[in-house]
């Protein structure tokens, strides 16, 4: 079996708040395509219009972090609808029926697979999200 | 050309669990070449009902529903490429692990094991990443 090579490139929102591992010097990028798979990284509760960490109530972060989400897709010419695998970490399990809420916005016909579980966050964030997204559904 | 999502229903009731309880993630869904499984909790695959036992016995219920899952899927255990399993306490990784060596047959996937806070008294939760079956299904 000859396997074509999958052509890779970082992903980069429209939105340069948004791509905080730039602004912050961190030693990742927001996302990275390979041919038409979308990996993007754990993204939390950044104000997109000041760059700066939101932490408020557990809704609103994770409100903030899937709009980022869904921004970092739709820069790619994804979006939500075509995400197939969904990392959410918390700080604190006990936010997780809190979490479920907000997230069911989001993705409220054939959800992706999932997997949410709590461990130390950086920064303070009440949450972290990352997921595994394809490419555009044709028109 | 663009890539097929597909999100798997399984044909055992309880393997609709996510759906039945309404919890927002299906159980697996296809996108292009992969299989991705959410992190599954031990349950009854016939009913849905969570399943809490030993980290062995939970072990051994996912890994059984997971076979069943990725059957559905088109894909299988010898096809799982990736797999990240979180335990409740890493203390249990060698009663997970013990367990864990009769599913796979060599050589078993790429895999990750962490200690987490998982909820309502989970002890052990496993997801995966396979391949999806040849045939293009």
């Amino acid at each position: 079996m000859t396997a074509a090579r999958l052509p890779r490139s970082p992903i980069e929102p429209v939105n340069p708040v948004l791509n905080v591992s730039r602004s912050a010097n961190l030693p990742h990028v927001p996302g990275i395509r390979v041919g038409d798979y979308i990996f993007l990284s754990g993204m939390g509760p950044i104000d997109p219009l000041t760059g700066e960490r939101r932490h408020g109530p557990i809704a609103e972060q994770v409100r903030t972090t899937l709009n980022n989400v869904k921004h970092m897709l739709e820069s790619t010419g994804s979006s939500l609808t075509r995400v197939v695998r969904v990392h959410v970490v918390l700080a604190d399990i006990a936010d997780i029926a809190e979490m479920d809420r907000v997230y069911r916005e989001f993705f409220p016909v054939d959800p992706p697979a999932r997997t949410a579980w709590s461990m130390q966050l950086r920064f303070g964030n009440g949450c972290e999200i990352e997921c595994v997204a394809l490419g555009a559904a044709l028109a | 050309m663009s890539l097929p999502r597909e999100v798997i229903t399984a044909p055992l009731p309880g393997i609709g669990a996510t759906r039945a309880f309404d919890q927002p993630a299906s159980v697996a869904v296809r996108g292009g070449a992969f299989v991705f499984v959410s992190g599954l909790t031990a349950f009854d695959p016939a009913t849905g009902a969570a399943i809490r036992g030993t980290t062995s016995s939970e072990t051994r219920q996912i890994l059984e529903n997971l076979e069943l899952i990725l059957e559905a899927a088109g894909s299988s255990l010898d096809r799982v490429l990736k797999v990240n399993v979180l335990l409740h306490s890493m203390l249990e990784a060698p009663n997970m692990n013990e367990i864990y060596a009769r599913f796979f047959p060599e050589p078993p996937p790429a895999r990750t094991v962490c200690g987490a806070r998982l909820p309502d008294g989970v002890k052990v939760m496993i997801e995966c990443t396979a391949l999806a079956s040849d045939d293009g299904r």
